[in-house]
C-alpha cells in the first residue's frame, strides 16, 4: 500500500480522535542538518573528530552490513539515514501503520565531557523546532517532540527543560540510560525538580554513559548483539530500583518516568522481589509506600519490544498479575529493526486494556497531548 | 508471469497475485514464489535481502560460515529467514510462509497462485 | 521432614569456619601469613548489624588476638559447628539432608594463588569436619570450592575430591570479570561434566575484583543491593546459551545458588523473540534459547523468591518456563534470610511442594532419600 502525498500539505477541517499513541520513533538529522544548532564553540570539534571517523558499532544487529539496525525498508530514496525524512516517518508511521501521534525521541549521541553533552541536547532541542515541529514539516501536527536533558550536567539539563517548557509540541524530556550513579542520587535532582514543575515526564532511553564505552554487566561484557541487548533491561531494572529504594519518588511526589525500549515483563517479579525485601527488612530510607506502589503510580514501560512466550495465555496472564493497564504505553521503535507495528501489539493485548495501553494512558502521561486530530483522508486506523 | 530473463539469477520480481503480491526468485536457475508478506508482524518480505544460512566451521577463522548463500529470504523489518524452497526455518518449522508452485514454460515463469 | 511429613532437603546451607584463627589452621605458610579479608565485612552490611539469623551463633572458641593482646574467648562464627548446625537443621527445623556451600571470598581475591590455596583450605575443613566426622555426617552433602581466576588448579581441585560419595557439586563465585559463557571457562565445566557434578553459583562474601554489583555502580540502600544482586545470573546465562556452552556439554547443569528464579521467566522470553533473528549470528548454539533450560539450569528457591506466600497463581507462575521442575527448596542457614518451608506459597500444588522440598534435589544430587509412605 502506498499513498501519494503531495505537498503543499493541506489540514482538513475534520476532526478525528486520536487512538494510537506511539511513544518511541527516532528522528535523525540528515547528513550536517545538526551542526548549525551546535555552539559555535562545538561545531568544528566535533566536525573535526569526525572526520575520517567510520562506524562505531560494536554489538551488531543481525545482517547489519546491509541493515544498519534498521527496518530496511525506511531509508529515504536521497541517501541519508533511516528517520531523516519528515514525509517518509509520516507515511510509513502515520498514514500506512496507523500511529496518530508520535512522541519523537531523537537520539544524536552525547560527548565526550558534561558540555559536550549539553551542547548535544542543546542542537538537538533546536532542531528538532526547526525541523521536526515547525508548521512546515509538522502540518499534519501529529509529531511531538522531546527535550533532550543531559544528566551528566544535571543543572544546565534543569535550565534546558525551562527553557522548552510551555512549548506546545514538545511533550517530554528525554534523557539516556546508562549514566552512573543511577538515579535516586540526589545530584539528579534538579532535573527531577524541573520537569515536575513543569509537569513533563521524563522518559529514559537506551543511550551511552561515560563510565564504560559500552554498557558493561557485573560480570563483565556480553559477546553477542543477542544477549546483550536482552540484558539491557537489567539496567532499567536497576534504575527502578534505585528510584523507589532511594526515595526519589517521596521527594517528587509528581514525577512520572517513562522507561523506553527496555522491555516490560521483568516488572512484574521484579514488583514482588522488591516488596519481599521491603517486608523483611522495612523502610530502609523512610519509603513511606510499599515498593510495587510506586511502580504502579510512577513508572510507565513502553511496549517495544513486545516479547512473549509461545504460549500466548502465560502472557496475558502476566499481563494482568502486574496491572499492566496502569503501566504500559504503546511503542513501535520505528525505524529501528526491532520495529512493532500497531495493529499487531493491539491485537496481542487483552481487550479491556488495549485502549489504555494503545492511547488513554498517552494522553495522561503526556499533558499536552489532544485528544483529536486533524482527520487525514485515507490513513489506516490501527485500533 | 514473467519470463525467464526478467529475472536473472540472485534477482526477483514481485507480480500482482493478492493482496499483498507474490515475489518470484530466481536462486542459480531454479525459481520460487513467495508470498509478499511476512507471518510476524506483516512486513513486505520481499523487500528483504537473500542469502545462506549460518553454520559451524571449525576450519575457519571465526568458526561459522555461510552455507546455501541465496536459498533464504530475510524480513527487511526483524529479519526472520525463511527458505524460499520450502517456506520454513530450522529454527521452527511451524512459523512458516505462504509458497506457490512455480514452474518455466519456454521463457515463460508460471505462477500458480 | 514438613508438617505434612513430606521430606525436605535443603539445598542451601552455608559453612563457614569459626573464625580467621581456625582457617589460618588449615593454611600453609606463606599463605598463612598473608593478609586477605574477613568474611564478614562492613561494606553493605545489613544497616541493623544483623548478619546472621538469631541462635545459629556457635558457643564459644578460644582466641589468640594478634599484636600481643590476651587470649579472649569469642562467639565461633554461625554456621561453622557441625554438631550446632546438624541439630538445628535436622532435630528442630525437619530438614532431611543438607547440602552445604562453604562462604568464603577467594573467588574473588586478586592474588589467584592466595585464592586457590584458601579454597583448598575450605574444601579440606569442609570434608574433614562436616562430611567424613560428626554425628550427622550422613546426612550432610558437600559443595567443592574452585577458583574461576585459575582454572588449571581448580581442575585440580575438582579432581582431588570428585570422587568422594558426600561430594554432590562444584561451587563458584556469581562475581567473575567475564561472563560464564566465554571460552576461558571451558575447562571447568568439561572437569565438573567428567566428574558428574552439578555446579553451583553462589554470590562470593565480601568486595574483592568485582565489577559494580550493578550496571549502574554500587547502590545507595542494602535492601537494594540485596534484592539486586541475585539477579545477576541473567547475565550469565544468557551469555552461557549465546556462546553454546549447553551444546558443548550437554551433560553440565548448573545451579543459580542466589536464587532469583522469577527473573528466567520474562528473560527467557525476551531471548527466545529476540532468538529468531539473532541466532544466524550464534551457530553454535543453534536451538531457541529456552530449548537449553531443562536438566541444564536449576534455581534455590530461597526467601526473595516468588510472587509471595498468598498469592492465588503462585502455582500457575511457578509451572512457567518450568520453574516447578529447576526451583530447589534452600533455606540459606544461618544467614539473616534463613526461610523455611512454612514460607513457601501455599497456592503450590501437593507435587510441586514435592518437587521443590525434595524430589528435584534427589534427582539432582543423587541423594537416597526414605520416601514416606503417605507422600
Ligand atoms: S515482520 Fe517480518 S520478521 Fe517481523
Amino acid at each position: 500500500m502506498t499513498i501519494e502525498m503531495q505537498r503543499p500539505k493541506e489540514v482538513s477541517q475534520e476532526m478525528t480522535e486520536v487512538r494510537v499513541v506511539d511513544s518511541d520513533i527516532h528522528p535523525s538529522p540528515k547528513r550536517g542538518e545538526l551542526t548549525p544548532f551546535l555552539p559555535a564553540k562545538f561545531r568544528s570539534l566535533f566536525e573535526n573528530r569526525s572526520t575520517g571517523a567510520g562506524s562505531p558499532v560494536y554489538y551488531d544487529a543481525p545482517d547489519f552490513a546491509h541493515s544498519f539496525a534498521m527496518r530496511t525498508d525506511s531509508f529515504p530514496s536521497d541517501g541519508n539515514f533511516a528517520g531523516s525524512d519528515p514525509d517518509l516517518m509520516f507515511r510509513q508511521v502515520i498514514m500506512e501503520a496507523g500511529c496518530d501521534l508520535l512522541i519523537l525521541g531523537p537520539l544524536n549521541g552525547g560527548g565526550q565531557t558534561e558540555e559536550e553533552h549539553h551542547a548535544v541536547a542543546q542542537a538537538t532541542n533546536a532542531w528538532q523546532d526547526a525541523c521536526w515541529l515547525d508548521s512546515e514539516h509538522n502540518w499534519h501536527q501529529r509529531f511531538r517532540g522531546s527535550i533532550v536533558a543531559a544528566m551528566e550536567h544535571p543543572e544546565a539539563a534543569a535550565r534546558e527543560i525551562e527553557h522548552w517548557a510551555g512549548h506546545p509540541m514538545m511533550s517530554q524530556v528525554l534523557i539516556g540510560a546508562e549514566l552512573r550513579p543511577a538515579w535516586g542520587d540526589p545530584r539528579y535532582d534538579p532535573v527531577w525538580e524541573a520537569a515536575t514543575r513543569n509537569g513533563l515526564p521524563v522518559a529514559c532511553h537506551l543511550g551511552r554513559g561515560q563510565h564504560n564505552e559500552l554498557p558493561m554487566s557485573p560480570v563483565g561484557f556480553m559477546t553477542y548483539n543477542h544477549d546483550l541487548m536482552v540484558s539491557y533491561s537489567m539496567l532499567a531494572a536497576n534504575q527502578v530500583m534505585s528510584l523507589v529504594f532511594d526515595g526519589v519518588f517521596d521527594r517528587f511526589p509528581d514525577l512520572q518516568i517513562v522507561f523506553i525500549e527496555h522491555a516490560f515483563n521483568w516488572l512484574l517479579p521484579l514488583m514482588w522481589r522488591m516488596d519481599a525485601i521491603h517486608a523483611k527488612r522495612g523502610p530502609e530510607n523512610g519509603l513511606k509506600r510499599k515498593p510495587s506502589d510506586y511502580v504502579k503510580d510512577h513508572i510507565w514501560c513502553t511496549t517495544q519490544p513486545l516479547d512473549m512466550p509461545e504460549d500466548k495465555l502465560e502472557f496475558t496472564r502476566s499481563l494482568e498479575w502486574m496491572e499492566a493497564d496502569k503501566i504500559l504505553l504503546f511503542s513501535s521503535d520505528y525505524p529501528h529493526w526491532t520495529f512493532d507495528d500497531p495493529q499487531w501489539v493491539a491485537k496481542h493485548l487483552p481487550a479491556h486494556m488495549r485502549e489504555k495501553i494503545m492511547y488513554q494512558n498517552a494522553l495522561q502521561v503526556f499533558k499536552n497531548l489532544p485528544e483529536t486530530v486533524p482527520a487525514l483522508p485515507g490513513q489506516k486506523r490501527a485500533l | 508471469m514473467a519470463t525467464v530473463d526478467e529475472i536473472a539469477p540472485g534477482e526477483h520480481k514481485v507480480v500482482p497475485i493478492g493482496r499483498w503480491g507474490v515475489g518470484v526468485y530466481n536462486v542459480d536457475g531454479r525459481f520460487y514464489a513467495i508470498a509478499n508478506y511476512c507471518p510476524h508482524e506483516g512486513g513486505p518480505l520481499c523487500s528483504g535481502r537473500t542469502h545462506g544460512v549460518t553454520v559451524v566451521d571449525p576450519e575457519v577463522p571465526g568458526g561459522a560460515a555461510e552455507s546455501r548463500a541465496g536459498e533464504f529470504i530475510y524480513c527487511p523489518w526483524h529479519q526472520w529467514g525463511f527458505e524460499l524452497a520450502t517456506g520454513t526455518t530450522a529454527v521452527k518449522p511451524e512459523w512458516s510462509i505462504r509458497t506457490y508452485p512455480v514452474r518455466v514454460q519456454g521463457s515463460d515463469v508460471i505462477v500458480t497462485a | 521432614m514438613d508438617p505434612e511429613g513430606r521430606p525436605v532437603i535443603d539445598a542451601s546451607v552455608h559453612v563457614f569456619f569459626a573464625s580467621d584463627r581456625d582457617l589460618r589452621g588449615y593454611l600453609n605458610e606463606p599463605f598463612k601469613s598473608r593478609g586477605y579479608p574477613d568474611v564478614d565485612v562492613a561494606w553493605f552490611a545489613p544497616p541493623d548489624g544483623v548478619r546472621y539469623a538469631p541462635g545459629t551463633q556457635t558457643d564459644v572458641v578460644i582466641e589468640q588476638q594478634a599484636f600481643g593482646q590476651p587470649v579472649q574467648r569469642v562467639p565461633g562464627h554461625p554456621g561453622s559447628d557441625p554438631e550446632l548446625v546438624g541439630r538445628q537443621l535436622f532435630e528442630e527445623r525437619g530438614v532431611d539432608v543438607a547440602v552445604l556451600h562453604p562462604m568464603s571470598n577467594a573467588g574473588i581475591l586478586p592474588d589467584w594463588h592466595l585464592g586457590t590455596a584458601i579454597f583448598a583450605g575450605y574444601n579440606r575443613m569442609l570434608v574433614e569436619r562436616w562430611l567424613d566426622s560428626g554425628t550427622y555426617a550422613d546426612r550432610f552433602r558437600g559443595t567443592i570450592r574452585v577458583n574461576p581466576n585459575d582454572i588449571d588448579g581448580a581442575v585440580r581441585e575438582i579432581n582431588r575430591y570428585k570422587d568422594h560419595p558426600r561430594v554432590v557439586q562444584i561451587g563458584l563465585p556469581m562475581q567473575t570479570q567475564h561472563p560464564y559463557g566465554r571460552p576461558y571457562f571451558r575447562p571447568l565445566w568439561r572437569a565438573a561434566v567428567e566428574a558428574g557434578l552439578p555446579v553451583a553459583v553462589h554470590i562470593e562474601m565480601g568486595v574483592g575484583i568485582t565489577h559494580p554489583p550493578t550496571p549502574s555502580g554500587i547502590t545507595r540502600t542494602f535492601s537494594h543491593l540485596a534484592a539486586y544482586q541475585p539477579m545477576t545470573f541473567v547475565w550469565h546465562l544468557l551469555n552461557m546459551i549465546a556462546e553454546g556452552v549447553f551444546e558443548e556439554f550437554p551433560e553440565l547443569k548448573i545451579v543459580w545458588a542466589d536464587g532469583a528464579a522469577d527473573m528466567l521467566t520474562p528473560f527467557i522470553w525476551r531471548m527466545d523473540s529476540f532468538g529468531r533473528p539473532h541466532l544466524e549470528q550464534t551457530p553454535w548454539a543453534p536451538k531457541i534459547p529456552s530449548a537449553y533450560l531443562a536438566d541444564h539450569v536449576y534455581f534455590v528457591h530461597g526467601a526473595l523468591d516468588g510472587p509471595g506466600a498468598d498469592a492465588e497463581f503462585a502455582d500457575d507462575w511457578l509451572r512457567m518456563t518450568g520453574k516447578e521442575d529447576s526451583s530447589m527448596f534452600g533455606s540459606s542457614y544461618p544467614d539473616w534470610q534463613m526461610h523455611s518451608p512454612d514460607d513457601l506459597p501455599r497456592a503450590w500444588t501437593p507435587e510441586q511442594r514435592e518437587k521443590v522440598l525434595w524430589r528435584t534435589a534427589a534427582r539432582l544430587y543423587g541423594i537416597d532419600i526414605p520416601v514416606p509412605a503417605s507422600a
